[in-house]
């Protein structure tokens, strides 16, 4: 990739509007407690205004934007500030940047390159510009940026609400994604990773206080090839008052650069890392071509000396992600004196337990953590329970197994007291400690004691072969001997195609494992025709719906926009809302049945038997239901207007002028061709009136609904047969078909006229005079007819007042479109009263003026 | 044969080609989460039925959506020549700052085209649409698609032109820690002609 390449991959981290102008790859944050490496530093313009972003870059280079993350964004305003020191003798070339913005203040250290000259100019341009503006900008669009927290990979979930509609609750798990695709990396990491050795050097010494005075090349150096990786430690570096309080170190740079010119010269390394803690020191050196492999560079110290906390005593360490492995090293000096073995064990256990690697964007890492553990140092333990003497002269034969049981280290390892779980080569050197500086004599000095191996290299971890452990007794300037050991270890390394192949997989499957969880239902049918549908016929199918998901699903029928019911009012659903478990079904009936408020919609054309449901899961889609079916027109439901109009049956009427006449029937007016009353209501009445007069509880007893439904098809079919069923059926088909009529036989607005008139026969009179003309017929035929029924009530048991409660209803029913007011029961028994009392003065006067009156 | 939205989804969502999708009747539902300037953000998409007797009804739709992809065939010229009727519908259900994407699908039919890339890219420059053409089956553009919108809708926020209180600006931002600063995440949707 080259730089052109990376800036686009920078710029997809901000909006198009926010434009990266210049960026440096490779720096390193410093921090007083510990360096950030694999940084990278962007400058963004968005108007006039710019700022300095760091950003972490979890692969060099980042191959998408979703591999940079935000860890620092200083605003450039008039407080910004940036000085840049170099150290001019530094072989390698670094700047030191040091950017400070209103309370924050940053230290960067930066490999020289020419594109850092193009970063510096464009960041004091920026500082420049800045300084000439009247006002400072706000730099608003850096809110969003700001407070971002490093551990922030749970994803913002939505909750989207559906106006107009039901409300979805999104209920779709927050998903905790990044996480997961980590995870599951990490499970089939051997799916992508290949494997190749590596040597791995591992040397510790004691210097004792010392300059490195004498060439190191018998302890670096003594190997058939050069190492992959060199990791050396050092102790007592520098045991002077000022180090130890002051923590500053002349000897760091006198130790490290005789390292460096002592190492291997048949290879080319370079620095991974080095830390220092007062008098402990490691050095991670790495074949140069290895470098590019090397990742997450983290250091830490941990003090263990006086109080507990001091660096005279510790570790100190570092990790790094070498391809797909995690090595970590550690240089340690525990306790010293001979008798305290348990204070070595619990240094051990401090500096395990407070070496954290802190990294963005992910959890502090532990020095077990790692794939490979690599611990070197003056760990001090002690050779007791055995005379100086004889030790001396069994170690001076060789003869180290005797020695080496009562080794305190050997022992406490043993019971797993310290080290578990490590490993550590056969002994087959002598023991590193003490010896006269500068000689290879036992110390002379008055405490006489054993000698020891205080000098040991501990590993941990798959695949670790050790090649060489041994002691270097020709360096002889301290009172230690160098120790090393030669590892050949397994390193993973990423087979960039397969993981590409396998990371595109995780992601398909996370996704698709999000999107199952989103409900998921098969329902049988989603077009349900119900043919021909007549009036007052109920008809009903059903549907099935299988919760085909992994969650329990809850349904329910929803409004569509600007609608005050999910279903037209001819259709039923049952249940329309319910909770289904997986893998569970449920049936949904829907019933279709045309009474006589949706038949007079279905007459005049403004409804159809057609109708779309919208079925919808919690969390989830919505499936469309389709219903329809083709209504068969009835007298029922049609207007009084039209029916004396039809002088055929109402089928044989095509549909389109049925619509038409309906359209038009407030301008009716009588002429040759119209009936004066409906010729189904003379059908009936006139059945009554020959055939039924004297039936007794005319009006009371009910008809059978089979029979109604025949006497319909009879009517509207103008059948030549005689009228079908008994004279309830047809005395019920009459109520119901004057009750069907679209409009009542007295209007909606005559109502409240009439109920106060009800007292007065004259008025009510008046009132009857002014009905539209078909309607007055009507209703003066019928209480003419009722009034030669009532000539018969010692048969049929009708009287003027029930009849007049039954008719008063049907006269003046109630307007279904307004909404009542919420009345009393007294209120309405009253109405019902005042009803009644106006019908029966046309039940009991000779009202025979009114008739004669056309 | 639909114009392939629910396969554009599918694509977006599951990265797979759905060989034989029915048509969809009714409202399917997608997510999936990316990331726009550093913020996770959760795309919720609806993938409306396009059949010509469900539009009154997938109207409801439209209102609160921030996003709206609108799809026809680069095969069938009968789906091109509708979409301004559905740019009509569009337009009067949605908030002026919805974000409308115009996608000439099957891209990998190049053989079979029956409307140039050049006559749909100055449709959507005389409406102000954002335009590509992808193939679902492919894969082609179908990413870009909706990160591009998603990006869109994330800026219209950012310039302050989409309020994110708005009832119905389509958008919630859900604060994942106390007194964190403004983070939005938006909604595409995907509606269109068949």
């Amino acid at each position: 990739m080259n730089h052109e390449e990376i800036l686009l991959v920078v710029q997809e981290k901000f909006l198009s509007s926010e434009r990266v102008t210049a960026f440096l790859c490779d720096a390193k944050l410093l921090r007083p407690d510990c360096i950030k490496k694999d940084r990278l530093l962007a400058i963004v313009e968005y108007g006039d205004e710019k700022a300095v972003f760091c950003l972490f870059t979890s692969c060099y280079p980042p191959k998408s934007f979703t591999d940079l993350s935000i860890e620092i964004v200083l605003p450039i305003d008039n407080s910004f500030k940036c000085e840049i020191d170099n150290k001019p003798s530094d072989p390698e070339a670094i700047l030191y940047l040091n950017l400070q913005s209103r309370n924050s203040k940053f230290k960067f250290e930066i490999q020289m390159t020419p594109r850092v000259d193009n970063f510096v100019d464009d960041l004091f341009r920026g500082i420049e510009a800045v300084n000439k503006l009247p006002t400072q900008p706000e730099f608003v669009w850096l809110k969003k940026y700001i407070g971002q927290r490093e551990d922030d990979i749970i994803a913002q979930t939505m909750i989207l609400p559906r106006s107009g509609v039901a409300h979805t609750q999104m209920s779709a798990p927050v998903a905790i994604r990044e996480s997961l695709i980590k995870r599951k990396m990490s499970d089939k990491e051997f799916e992508y990773t290949f494997t190749k050795r590596f040597t791995i050097f591992c040397g510790t010494w004691n210097v004792n206080d010392k300059s490195p005075v004498i060439p190191l090349k018998g302890w670096l150096c003594v190997d058939k090839e050069p190492p992959d990786i060199y990791a050396v430690g050092f102790q007592e570096l520098d045991l002077s008052k000022e180090t130890f309080l002051f923590d500053q170190t002349l000897r760091e740079d006198e130790w490290y650069n005789a390292v460096r010119s002592n190492i291997d010269p048949r290879a080319k390394y370079v620095k991974v890392e080095i830390v220092r803690l007062v008098g402990m020191m490691l050095i991670i050196l790495i074949k140069e071509k290895h470098m590019s492999h090397v990742r997450n560079v983290v250091c830490d110290t941990v003090g263990t000396g006086i109080m507990g906390k001091m660096g005279n005593k510790g570790g100190v360490s570092v990790r790094f992600d070498l391809h797909n492995t995690s090595i970590c090293f550690v240089n340690s000096h525990l306790a010293a004196h001979v008798e305290e073995y348990e204070r070595r064990n619990q240094d051990f256990r401090d500096i395990c337990n407070r070496t954290r690697f802190v990294q963005a964007n992910q959890l502090p890492k532990a020095i077990k953590d790692h794939d490979q553990i690599y611990w070197l140092g003056d760990l001090n333990y002690r050779i007791t329970e055995l005379d100086p003497l004889s030790v001396k002269k069994m170690v001076n034969e060789n003869n180290f197994a005797p020695v080496l049981e009562w080794d305190q280290l050997r022992q406490q390892h043993k019971i797993n007291n310290v080290f578990a779980g490590y490993t550590e080569g056969m002994i087959t050197f002598k023991p590193t400690y003490k010896y006269d500086p500068g000689t290879d004599h036992w110390d002379s000095s008055e405490k006489n004691r054993a000698p020891a191996w205080c000098d040991r290299i501990f590993w941990k971890g798959d695949n670790i072969t050790q090649l060489a452990y041994r002691s270097h007794p020709a360096l002889n300037i301290s009172d230690h001997k160098p120790v090393s050991a030669l590892f050949t270890s397994a390193i993973k390394i990423v087979d960039e195609e397969k993981y590409r192949k396998i990371y595109e997989e995780v992601i398909k499957q996370l996704d698709k494992l999000e999107n199952e969880l989103i409900p998921q239902v098969k329902v049988d049918v989603t077009e349900i025709d119900f043919g021909t549908v007549r009036y007052l016929e109920l008809q009903v199918r059903s549907i099935t719906i299988k919760n085909t998901g992994k969650l329990p699903v809850e349904f329910e029928f929803i409004k569509k926009l600007d609608e005050t019911s999910f279903c037209k009012e001819w259709l039923i659903v049952e249940p329309y809302k319910k909770c289904i478990c997986a893998d569970e079904s449920c049936e949904i009936q829907l019933k279709v049945l045309i009474n006589k408020t949706s038949a007079c919609k279905m007459n005049a054309g403004t409804d159809k038997l057609y109708d779309i449901l919208v079925l919808h899961l919690y969390g989830g889609k919505d499936i469309f239901i389709t219903v329809n079916g083709t209504y068969q027109r009835s007298c029922f439901g049609c207007s009084i207007e039209v029916l004396v109009n039809l002088n055929i049956p109402i089928r044989e009427v095509p549909v389109g002028k049925l619509i038409e006449l309906e359209s038009k029937r407030d301008q009716y007016i009588s002429n040759q061709s119209t009936y004066s009353i409906p010729k189904e209501i003379w059908f009936l009445v006139d059945h009554i009136y020959l055939h039924g007069l004297k039936e007794p509880n005319l009006f009371e007893q009910p008809g059978l609904h089979s029979e109604v439904l025949q006497i319909r098809d009879w009517l509207d079919t103008g059948s030549i047969d005689p009228i079908p069923g008994s004279i309830h059926s047809v005395a019920e088909a009459l109520l119901l078909l004057l009750e069907s009529t679209a409009d009542p036989i007295i209007p909606y607005n005559l109502h409240p006229v009439c109920l106060r008139a009800c007292a007065n026969y004259l008025q009510c009179k008046q009132i009857v005079m002014e009905l539209p003309e078909f309607r007055k017929n009507v209703f003066l035929y019928l209480c003419e007819f009722l009034q030669e029924a009532l000539q018969h009530s010692d048969e049929n048991g009708l009287d003027a007042k029930t009849l007049s409660t039954l008719f008063g209803a049907i006269f003046l029913r109630d307007n279904p479109n307004v909404v009542q007011e919420p009345q009393s029961r007294m209120n309405k028994q009253i109405i019902d009263k005042k009803k009644a009392q106006f019908v029966h003065h046309f039940l009991v006067n000779d009202h025979s003026d009114l008739i004669f009156s056309r | 044969m639909g114009v392939g939205k629910s396969c554009l989804l599918h694509q977006f969502t599951e990265k797979k080609f759905m060989a034989d999708c029915p048509h969809t009747i009714g409202v399917e539902f997608g997510t999936r989460i990316i990331e726009v300037a550093g913020q996770k953000i959760k795309l919720q998409i609806w993938d409306t039925a396009g059949q010509e007797r469900f539009r009154a009804v997938t109207r409801s739709y439209y209102r609160g959506a921030a996003g709206a992809l609108m799809v026809y065939d680069i095969t069938r010229r009968s789906t091109y020549n509708h979409l301004s009727s559905w740019l009509t519908d569009t337009r009067n259900l949605t908030n002026p700052s919805t974000v409308i994407f115009l996608i000439g699908n099957k891209s990998d039919l190049d053989g079979q085209r029956d409307v140039t890339y050049e006559e749909a890219k100055q449709f959507a420059d005389e409406n102000g649409l954002m335009f590509v053409e992808a193939s679902a089956k492919t894969g082609q553009n179908v990413e870009e698609a909706f990160l591009e919108t998603a990006k869109k809708i994330y800026q219209s926020i950012q310039d302050g032109r989409l309020d994110l209180n708005a009832a119905e600006s389509g958008v919630q931002h859900k604060p994942a820690s106390p007194g964190r600063p403004l983070a939005a995440p938006p909604a595409a949707r995907d509606n269109c002609a068949c």
